[in-house]
Order: structure tokens, then sequence, then C-alpha cells
């Protein structure tokens, strides 16, 4: 109580002009993403701020924060599988089709999004920014093992906080072979060869469990990563839109489209006789 | 057994207590006034319905009939003050025609008012009643919870502040029906424009010792402007995955099919934009 | 402590947009901490081959009051002059509007700096990062804003960025925000991205062509812009009295205005 007092119990005109780092802002190019984040004013900002932005917590929320996804990433013997869907959900609203939820964080790095899009953008580019240093100042290629811990360490030190993310680094370096790290803002950092993650999760893992093994062709595992969102797509209402694929390889990712899922699923229930449980059948 | 049934009352209480919103139910954030003049009383209605801050009804009917020459014009929830005027427009008439007199006002304003003082402000209905009876001219208001003022000049709604401002610095005694008319509809104006409850026309409903006007669609102030481009999309834009046709037939084999002719067949017409 | 913190009177008022006071589930308030009221009105954005449009309504309320009927949501942002003449990008910004001004003020002057700094105006590309790292300095304490930004890119070609409150962004064609977003936001769809378009009589059930989607002139643009909001101030109570239109072009930023309906 009493350190709250004096943090605002200031002479009136104290910040009459602007502080130091308001004017810094203005000098410099680019700001570096910094770790500094303004607070209410309140005793408790993460309760504060769960009360105005959780939509769990209070589906009356004013603001109303992005979220719902399916993201999935394999390892194979062909390197990793990374595919996602678009669709961005606040509450009930399709706030966005369209959303890159895979982050290409450099040319052999990816990083997936599910959870606070501002979340997972902003701190994967944060990421991006160490990844480069780390390069620069140690004249070579991070691993994706340390990429994963700067971000889990990062996540960390915000722990009930309120931040939101869950995410996958992915990365071929050549003192790992194929590397999968999935990272989420509770602090958790695991290393596996299949993780799907998001609220279509589920759905997702039902039939990359079921057709999955390490010595699947490419062209296998690319049709495997689609057909696992495409099935998260239909059954979960906040995954949809667009099929994001990526193949991450030695020699960097290859991206392999952005592709509508309204087309390929009526391809695949009519070439392929799968979703038998949709007709068009009036009864 | 008559009037309200309870039975679903604690499991939504017990549902809304777990987090289950309620059903939004229409209300009508509105404006209503009622002024007397030399010889009758006007009442006047904007006649827009919301649901949330969604427009529900462009032009809907906030003046209701109880008797002859007795109207209320209503606000709150639409379904209450609809209800309840024609609960008690019904029980009005029945009282009439046991005691073979001309409905009275406050005869109207005292059923109203101990009919929602029952129900402790449940029925979410404000009314203003007004009316020519033999004892003169009436008018009254009757909030939700069943408290009623007797008052020259009355307001209600969300727009009442708006309203009476109009009314508090243009009222004078005594005045023709023509000043009383423009008066009422000003004050209406005022709601439709500064308050976002209120919006589209004016409705009047004038009420002499002789005859009752209801003139809907008194001033149109707020008419849609024309559309810059149309949207008229041809015939087969939208993707069909299956077709079935129920013929006249087909039909035929469950109900009973008549052919309307003229102007039955038309059915009533529905208000669309062009 | 609850009177340490100013209480806006307005907030006790009616209102129906959503209670000021965060509450639980169970209906209990939880803070005294309120800072923000929904000060409603819609925005609007359209990105076309060589020119942008950005749109808002010019009324401002709370709860059932209008505060004003001519306030703006749409900035020129980063000219030289205080008539922001030279400018080339333009922020729209609906929700709180007190929020909505201390972000532009913050941009235009971020904006401003590296014009003099560079000697050269700010790309859409880079002020639309830069914005997002503003609104996620905030994280914690969001501006409660849905912010969209405006210009031409390095092609000459129509960009729009559209932004959640704590700055995640997105390029895209069109994007409406604000109070009549989930009203408008459908229409674009069909009407500018022509979803669900199919063309007649080109194939028989899954052999039916969807329409081309093909960038539409700025006359026709326009007329988008002015029947969706006509339509918006129809439906919405919100919406209304002055329709705002900024259209980014090479040759500058013209600005138009129409009246909407007042009630």
């Amino acid at each position: 109580m009493d350190t709250l007092v004096a943090q605002y119990t200031q002479p009136k005109f104290e910040k009459e002009n602007y502080s130091e780092d308001d004017q810094m802002e203005l000098y410099q190019p680019t700001p570096s993403l910094s770790l500094k984040f303004a607070m209410p004013p309140v005793a408790q900002p993460s309760a504060w701020l769960r009360a105005a932005t959780d939509d769990h917590a209070n589906p009356n929320c004013p603001i109303k924060i992005a979220h719902g996804t399916t993201t999935l990433g394999f390892r194979f013997q062909g390197g990793i599988i990374i595919a996602t869907d678009s669709r961005a959900t606040a509450g009930n609203w399709i706030a966005s089709q369209t959303v890159k939820k895979v982050i290409e964080i450099n040319n052999c790095l990816l990083g997936t999004m599910a959870g606070g899009a501002a979340d997972c953008q902003y701190w994967l580019a944060y990421l991006g920014m160490q990844c480069r240093l780390h390069e620069l100042r140690h004249k070579r290629r991070i691993s994706v093992a340390a990429a994963s811990k700067i971000l889990a360490n990062l996540v960390y030190s915000y722990k009930g906080m309120g931040l939101s993310m869950g995410t996958m680094c992915a990365g071929v370096t050549p003192s790992e072979g194929p590397a999968l790290y999935y990272i989420d803002s509770d602090g958790t950092r695991l290393a596996g060869n299949l993780f799907c993650v998001g609220s279509g999760q589920t759905f997702a893992y039902g039939v990359l469990d079921a057709e999955y093994r390490y010595d699947l062709s490419d062209e296998e595992a690319l049709e495997l990563g689609r057909r696992s969102i495409l099935a998260a797509t239909h059954r979960d209402a906040y995954s949809g839109g667009f099929i994001n694929l990526y193949h991450v390889k030695e020699d960097g990712w290859v991206k392999h489209g952005f592709s509508d899922t309204n087309p390929i699923f009526w391809k695949t229930k009519l070439e392929k006789g799968e979703f038998s449980n949709v007709t068009s059948e009036l009864v | 057994m008559p009037g309200f049934d309870f039975s679903n009352h604690t499991r939504n209480a017990a549902l809304h207590a777990r987090g289950v919103p309620l059903p939004k139910a229409t209300s009508t954030g509105t404006t209503i006034v009622g002024c007397i003049f030399e010889g009758g009383v006007v009442i006047a209605a904007d006649t827009r319905a919301t649901s949330g801050p969604i427009v529900a009804d462009k032009n809907c009917e906030k003046l209701h009939y109880i008797a002859p020459q007795i109207w209320c014009a209503g606000a709150g929830t639409a379904a209450d003050t609809e209800f309840t005027t024609s609960l008690i427009s019904s029980q009005l008439e029945l009282h009439s025609l046991s005691t073979g007199r001309k409905p009275r006002v406050v005869t109207c304003m005292t059923m109203l008012k101990q009919h929602l003082f029952r129900y402790q402000g449940h029925i979410g209905a404000y009314l203003v009643v007004a009316g020519v009876d033999p004892t003169g001219v009436g008018l009254f208001t009757v909030h939700a919870h069943g408290s009623t003022d007797k008052l020259p000049y009355v307001t209600m709604g969300s727009g009442s502040l708006a309203a009476m401002s109009v009314f508090e610095t243009q009222w004078k005694a005594k005045m023709t029906e023509e000043e009383a008319v423009t008066l009422a509809s000003n004050a209406i104006q005022a709601g439709i424009f500064n308050d976002l409850g209120s919006g589209s026309n004016v409705d009047v409903a004038i009420i002499t010792k002789d005859k009752t006007t209801l003139k809907r669609g008194f001033v149109k102030p707020n008419q849609r402007s024309k559309k810059q481009k149309s949207y008229v999309f041809k015939r087969g834009t939208t993707a069909v995955l299956n077709e079935k046709i129920i013929t006249r037939e087909d039909i035929s084999k469950y109900v009973t099919v008549h052919e309307l002719e003229g102007e039955a067949a038309a059915g009533e017409k529905m208000d669309i934009d062009a | 402590m609850a009177a340490m913190f100013s209480q806006n009177p307005l907030m006790n008022g009616p209102n129906y947009s959503f209670n000021q006071a965060p509450v639980t589930a169970a209906g209990n308030k939880e803070h005294a901490f309120n800072p923000y009221t929904d000060n409603g009105g819609s925005t609007l954005a359209i990105s076309g081959s060589d020119f942008a449009i950005l749109a808002g309504d010019t009324r401002s309320t709370s709860g059932y009051n209008i505060n004003t009927r001519y306030s703006p949501k749409v900035f020129k942002i980063g000219g030289t002059t205080s008539t922001q003449d030279d400018a080339t990008l333009v922020l729209s910004v609906v929700g709180f509007a007190a929020d909505g001004e201390a972000l532009k003020e913050r941009l235009d002057a971020i904006v401003k700096m590296y014009r003099y700094q560079h000697g050269k105006p700010m790309s859409v590309k880079a002020c639309a990062q830069r914005l997002s790292t503003i609104l996620y300095g905030k994280r914690f304490f969001p501006y409660y804003v849905h912010a969209i930004l405006g210009g031409l890119d390095e092609e000459g070609r129509g960009a729009i960025y559209s932004y959640d409150p704590v700055g995640s962004y997105e390029r895209e064609q069109c994007r409406a925000a604000g109070a009549a977003a989930s009203l408008i936001m459908p229409f674009l769809d069909n009407q500018v991205n022509f979803k669900n378009q199919y063309i007649p009589g080109s194939g028989v059930g899954h052999e039916l062509q969807e329409r081309e989607k093909i960038p539409l002139p700025r006359n026709e643009v326009e007329d988008l812009v002015k029947d969706a909001f006509d339509s918006a101030v129809e439906r919405h109570i919100e919406v209304g009295d002055g329709l705002q239109m900024l259209i980014i072009t090479k040759d500058g930023i013209e600005e138009k205005y129409l009246p909407l309906k007042k009630d």
C-alpha cells in the first residue's frame, strides 16, 4: 500500500514535460523491441487486464483480443512440416480469414502463432532480432534449442501477467538436424517429433497420429499436414480460412502455398470419398 | 391458470447465475410525449425500436388503442407495452359494457397502475395515457413500478429529457389543437435527433370530444437517401449444390390449398427499401 | 482508494454497450478503475490499384447521448505543416476517442521526426510496423482502439493495414472496424472480394466458377463506402451525422465530407 501511494502521490506538475523515454521515442529511428511496457495504475495490473481483455473469464469484456487457431508441426525424414489455418476470432466474431500464422523468423527458422496474435507477432519478431544478434556476435547461426530457450525464458519472465501464446519453433541446423520445439506462455518448452496447438488441436491430432510415420516421403508429409488442418477447420468453429503450408529443409524453408480450404474440402470429399458424412441430399 | 407462466423462472435464474446471458428483449428506447390543449389532448411518439445498439424496427407503432377516445403511448419493453395495453383495453371494454357508461381515462390509469404495481416493475411498461371522457380531458403517465402523474404536458422514455426541454421552453396554457400538435411533434423530433434510442418518424394521435385522429408518419424527417449502386444479383450467382421442387400437387396431399384472387392474394405489404 | 482515480460522471448513466465496470459472470464488480468509454462510430478502409480510401462517420457517443456530431476519426499523419497538406499516410481510429487521439498524436510526432531526420516521408510498411510496436508497448494497459493505417506502398499500390487493440496487424484489401463492423464487413466481403459470388451459367454443381477478383476503380469504391455507411446508419444507433473520407493517391490526400442521417 505504501509503495502504491508513493508511486501515485507525486508533485502535481512533476511530469509536465516529456520524459526522457518519450523524447528517445522520437529520436530513435527504429526503436528496439523493448521490454518496457506501460502499466495500468492499479495494485493488481494482471487482474485488471484479465477483467478488461480476457473473454473466457469475462464474456462482456470491452477489449476482445484475437484468439483461436489450429497449428501443427512434425518432424520426418525429409525435415519438418509446418501447417496452420488462417482464422482469427474475437469472441464469436471472425476478425480475419487471412492471418499469416507462420512467422518467418529468418530464412531457416519458423515460428507458429496460436493464442494472442499480437503476443506471437511481437515476441517472435523480438526472437528474430535476438537470433540475428546471436549470428553477429558468434559468427554462426543460432541453434533451434537456443532460440526456443530465449523465447521460453522471455515468456517465463512475464508469467502471470496475461501473455497468451502457444508457439512452435522449427528449424534445421547442421548441429541438430531438424528440430522442433513447443513453447507456451506458461513457460513450457518441449522438444518433440509432433505437435498440434490451438483450439483445433485435438482434431488435427486425430488425423496426424493415425497417419504419421517418420519415413513419410516429402509429398506424403505435405499432404498429411494439409489433411490434418482440413480436419480441424471442418470440426472447429474457431479454425478456418486458408491452409498455410511450409516445409523446413536443411537449406532453409520452402513455402507450399496459402490455399483456400473450401475447394480443398470438396476435392478431398469428391475425389477421395472422405467426409462421407457431408451430403447435399434433401430429405 | 390465467396470467404468466413462471415454470421456467427458477431454471433461468440458475442458468443466469452460471453466466448464461439472458435473451435480449426488444425495447423501445423511446421518446413519447403528451400535451393537453383547449378541448382535447395530443400524444406523440417516435417510431424506432432497438435491441441493444441495433435498430430492430425503423417504423414501429408506439401509440396503442385502449378505447375509441383513450389512447396510450408506450416506452420500455416492446412486448410489455403491447400486451399490457391490450389487456387493459379488453378489461376496460368489459367494464364499460357492464356499467353501461363510456370508459374514463382515470379508470384506465388506475387499472394500469394496479396491474403494474402487482408485478413490482418486472413488467417493463412505461406509459402515457391520454383521452377525453365525460369528465373532461385526461393526461397521465404510468411508470413500470406503478406510480402515476397527472400533468398538462408529459414526456417519457430515453428521449424524455430532450423532449421535456422543448416543452419547458415553449409550452403555454390554453393552446389551440394545431399549436399543441406542432409542439408535441417538435418535442418528439428533439428526442429523435438528440437521443440515440429514438429515431425515424413522428406518430401523432389527437383526441377531442368528438373524434380521435391517428396520424401515422405525421412528420418523416429521416427518409433514406437513394443507393449509389444497384445490388441486384444475376440469377445463378449463388452456388447451388442440390435442389428439390415441391409442387402444389405435392403439398396438397398434406394440406388443403385454396387459390386466392385479387387483393387477398397480395397479402399485407411489407416496408422495404428501394 | 477508489476516490484517488477520477470518476467520469457519464459512466454512471444509462449504458447499454457494455457495463463500464468489468464484471465477472457472477455479476460482482471487481475493480474501481474503469479508464475506458466506448465512443461508438465506425470506420472503413478499402485499397485499390493506385489509391486507398479510409472513411469514418463523425458521430461521437456515450451511452444514449451524442457528444458531438463532428469529431473526425480519420487523420492525416506525418505532414510537415499544421494543415498536414503534404502528408502521405492516413490513420483511422475507432473505440475510445481519448485513446485514439493519444495514439494519433504519438504516431504523428514519430512520423514527423522520421521525416525530419531522414529527409523523406516514412513508408507505409515502416509506419505499419512502428504503429504495431506502439500499440504493443501498452500490452498490459491497452489503447482501447481499432486502428487502420492507409497509404501507398513502394510500387504505388493502395495499402491498408488493420490492427487489433494490442498491435497484431495484417495488410488487407478492405476492413471495417468499430460499432458497425459486423454490419459492414460481410457487405465488403461480398462486394469487394466477391465472396459467395459465382459466374452464372459457368458450370453445373462443383464446376461453377467463382467470380474473378479484380481491383475496383476509385469511383465504384467511393460509391460502396457511401452505401455501406448509409446502410449502417439505418441499423446502428451509434453511427451517423457525417461521413468523412480521405482518399490517398499519388497526387496527395483528397478529403470529402458527406452528410449522413442525424437521428
